[in-house]
């Protein structure tokens, strides 16, 4: 059955041959659109959705969709952070304390990652595998957890920390009709977690929204949209990495421009549902998306190292 | 039942309205810089490497589509900078502005923000956003034809 699946989905990669050239622009203007719909409003960067599908489904080289990816997941994160900040949704005190902690330990993960593949043969293999098996883990934690919308932080919850930098923030709840005021617990482990979070993001090449989420939710105890919202804007911080794909030429015109312009008026679109969408769909949104990241990764990494055959080509 | 909105304006943080302003207008500056010279492409105005040429190697790697189209790899930003009369080289300004747009919102936030701790933390925040994008190109560069950006 998967040899027909990875049959029917090369023939379509193929079909840069017969298909007129600009199709495939076109295509990736409509396929971003949609992606950046969903992106605000789950809080996981585009890139995890694009990469992994535009492989099946596009002919263009992994090279070209991973430099696509990342511009549009920096810029999907970019359209919309300014108007969740503006709306209370981001919260930029939690940036000031976790961006100067990932973005140093993204630079040592993308070293890493880079001296693994080198070193080993099966290494990226064995490291997406592993990708995939942390985010089910995530995903299982989330499905078993409870109370996540709104969780309670109560004074005497709160850490040092959190007080000393009087950390809080408050935002408009239209299912509430209430404003919702919060602050955070566990700020010393969240940053801690966030250190691991930016290793592993630097070391696999990927955002970190996929991990953002749960920790800001269910460690540090922030009603999930702040927690969407705000690892939106953490994001914002994967943007050095931009150069490693301009100064390789893997970021070109004819995908990424299509793309930005697509992720762009989608995430724009995105932010307002984000704002106004019940909690309860954010959650299960999230969920299926974190799912559909961890099962793609271990496929990918077990038909790296020869465990399955193809399923998923552009591997 | 009838939502009436917010009670009262919703309080937000000086240095992240800031932070949002910056943001916002770099965003729009980098995303026009790309998009319009990138519509002079499409239209075929004085590519660096043409569309047509482009659709033959598109499925290739990054090194492999440079040395077909232009006969060498690319390594650093010398493709970009040594050929902005060309419309698809001059989208990659917009594409560099995209970049460093997030260190930008940093530094406003850093004039903005309300306390010593905030500022240190966001200035350390920028210090090594500048000092990622200096180690996440030069090891682009030094690594060459290698594998940075691999099939």
């Amino acid at each position: 059955m998967y040899a027909g699946f990875y049959h029917v989905f090369k023939n379509v990669k193929g079909g840069g041959d017969w298909m007129a050239w600009w199709f495939w622009p076109l295509f990736m203007f409509v396929f971003t659109l949609l992606i950046g719909i969903i992106s605000p409003v789950s809080g996981v960067g585009g890139g995890v959705l694009f990469v992994p599908l535009s492989t099946i489904i596009t002919p263009f080289n992994i090279d070209f969709i991973r430099g696509a990816g990342l511009v549009m997941a920096v810029t999907s994160a970019l359209s919309s952070a300014p108007y969740l900040i503006r709306k209370g949704l981001a919260n930029i005190r939690i940036f000031a304390i976790v961006a100067p902690v990932m973005v140093i330990t993204s630079v040592v993960g993308g070293w890493i990652g880079l001296w693994v593949t080198n070193a080993y043969p099966d290494g990226k293999y064995v490291i997406k595998v592993l990708l995939g098996a942390i985010i089910l883990l995530v995903f299982f934690i989330m499905v078993s957890s409870k109370r996540i919308e709104f969780p309670e932080v109560k004074e005497e919850d709160r850490d040092s920390l959190s007080k000393k930098l009087n950390i809080w923030g408050e935002y408009y709840e239209p299912d509430l009709d209430a404003i919702i005021e919060y602050t955070t617990k566990n700020t010393p482990v969240a940053i801690v977690t966030f250190a691991i979070i930016g290793f592993v993001a630097g070391m696999f090449g990927l955002g970190a929204g996929w991990a953002n989420v749960p920790v800001l939710n269910m460690l540090m105890g922030v009603p999930i949209k702040v927690a969407t919202a705000t690892s939106m804007l953490i994001i914002t911080a994967n943007a050095p990495a931009i150069g490693i794909y301009l100064t390789k030429g893997a970021i070109l015109p004819f995908i990424v421009v299509p793309s930005i312009l697509g992720i762009t008026i989608g995430a724009r679109i995105g932010a307002k549902v984000a704002e106004i969408i019940k909690p309860k769909f954010v959650r299960w949104l999230v969920l299926a998306i974190l799912f559909i990241a961890g099962v793609l990764n271990i496929i990918k990494g077990l038909q790296g190292m020869q465990i399955i055959p193809p399923i998923l080509p552009g591997v | 039942m009838e939502k009436k909105g917010p009670e009262r304006e919703i309080r937000v943080d000086e240095m992240g309205l800031a932070f949002a302003k910056i943001m916002t207008i770099f965003t729009i500056v980098g995303i026009v810089l790309m998009v319009l010279p990138a519509i002079a492409y499409f239209m075929g105005i004085n590519p660096y490497v043409p569309l047509t040429e482009a659709h033959k190697y598109w499925r290739l790697s990054a090194n492999d589509f440079w040395l077909n189209v232009t006969g060498r790899k690319v390594t650093g930003y010398s493709w970009i900078f040594d050929h902005l009369d060309k419309t698809d080289c001059l989208s990659m300004i917009g594409v560099l502005i995209l970049m460093i747009t997030p260190l930008l919102s940093i530094l406003a936030g850093v004039v903005k923000a309300e306390n010593r701790t905030y500022r240190i933390l966001l200035l350390i925040a920028a210090l090594e956003f500048i000092a990622s994008i200096l180690v996440k190109s030069l090891v682009a560069v030094t690594s060459g034809a290698k594998k940075v950006v691999k099939k």
